[in-house]
């Protein structure tokens, strides 16, 4: 077999396991760890896009809506609650454990994102980022900044700490044109 | 007289608006290893990296040209065995849209910077 052939088949597999798991990412590691170099970097993503779908659907003609803004804006506030709400009932109780937080994080990016879901905003696009780290003496900074019409798109976030871990969670509201 | 190679337009025009993993990928490496490089974990140098990543991912990811709206995200974390788990889960057009995450190591420090980006 040729090793593009081969290639595709390991690919075609990974595609499998990672529909398989809820939400979770596809790691490949690009360059070998054991390089001789003091810095290494892995890719992960969701799956590749456009690919998803065995039976192609066929494209489907809207007729147009002139529609030029956003009827409902996205409710920050409201969304910040839930936010509030959700980290503080899923990790009030919770102690720092890495296999523990790593289904945590998959669960509450999947609840927060099933409630913004659920206050139908028509037209948004969510993105739901939640990390959880642990609360030792290290220092981190974590920065975002985004590429979009600010009259529109916003996003809200909520940080939640205890005496063992911390989380920040991230809500990006994207109007779809 | 025909013309002697057929194009396919559809897929031409897909390459053009999707989200290429790969592409976005070779960007941020740039982008981190421009800002960080061989650096070591310093406190106060930190809040000037994160900048520097995200701004560059930005201005090269804007230079592709495409119908995109993009959110970039940069955590930099000091490597003193503390554990970090981050988790995204997005609704959107699974057809156009994709996110990259590259995770990012040297000695001292975690450089996690992930990428959404959504077709307008």
């Amino acid at each position: 077999m040729s090793d593009l052939a081969k290639e595709k088949a390991a690919r075609l597999l990974k595609k499998r396991g990672s529909l398989s798991s809820l939400g979770s990412h596809d790691v490949r590691t690009k360059e070998p760890a054991w390089k001789a170099k003091d810095s290494i970097s892995t890719v992960s993503y969701i799956d590749e896009p456009g690919h998803h779908d065995d039976i192609p659907r066929p494209a489907m003609q809207m007729e147009n809506t002139y529609q030029l803004g956003p009827t409902k804006r996205f409710p920050v506030l409201t969304v910040q609650d839930i936010l509030k709400d959700v980290l503080a009932s899923y990790l009030q109780e919770e102690k720092y454990e890495p296999e523990l937080c790593r289904q945590m994080t998959k669960t509450i990016s999947e609840v927060v994102k099933a409630r913004v879901k659920d206050m139908m905003i028509p037209r948004y696009k969510v993105i739901v980022v939640i990390s959880i780290g642990q609360l030792t003496d290290q220092n981190m900074r974590m920065g975002s900044r985004c590429l979009w019409d600010a009259a529109s798109d916003t996003f809200s976030s909520h940080t939640f700490k205890n005496s063992s871990l911390f989380a920040v969670a991230n809500v990006y509201g994207v109007y779809f044109e | 007289m025909q013309p002697a190679v057929k194009v396919n337009y559809a897929s031409l025009c897909f390459c053009q608006t999707a989200f290429v993993v790969d592409e976005v990928s070779t960007i941020v490496k740039e982008a981190v290893e421009g800002a960080i490089g061989g650096n070591a974990y310093q406190h106060n140098r930190v809040n000037q990296w994160t900048n520097n990543v995200v701004e560059q991912c930005l201005t090269q990811l804007s230079k592709l040209g495409k119908p995109f709206k993009y959110i970039v995200t940069c955590i930099i974390m000091q490597k003193n065995g503390a554990g970090l788990q981050t988790a995204c889960s997005c609704f959107w057009d699974n057809t156009t849209d994709g996110s990259c995450t590259v995770r990012w190591e040297n000695k001292s420090m975690y450089c996690i910077v992930s990428v959404f980006g959504l077709s307008i």
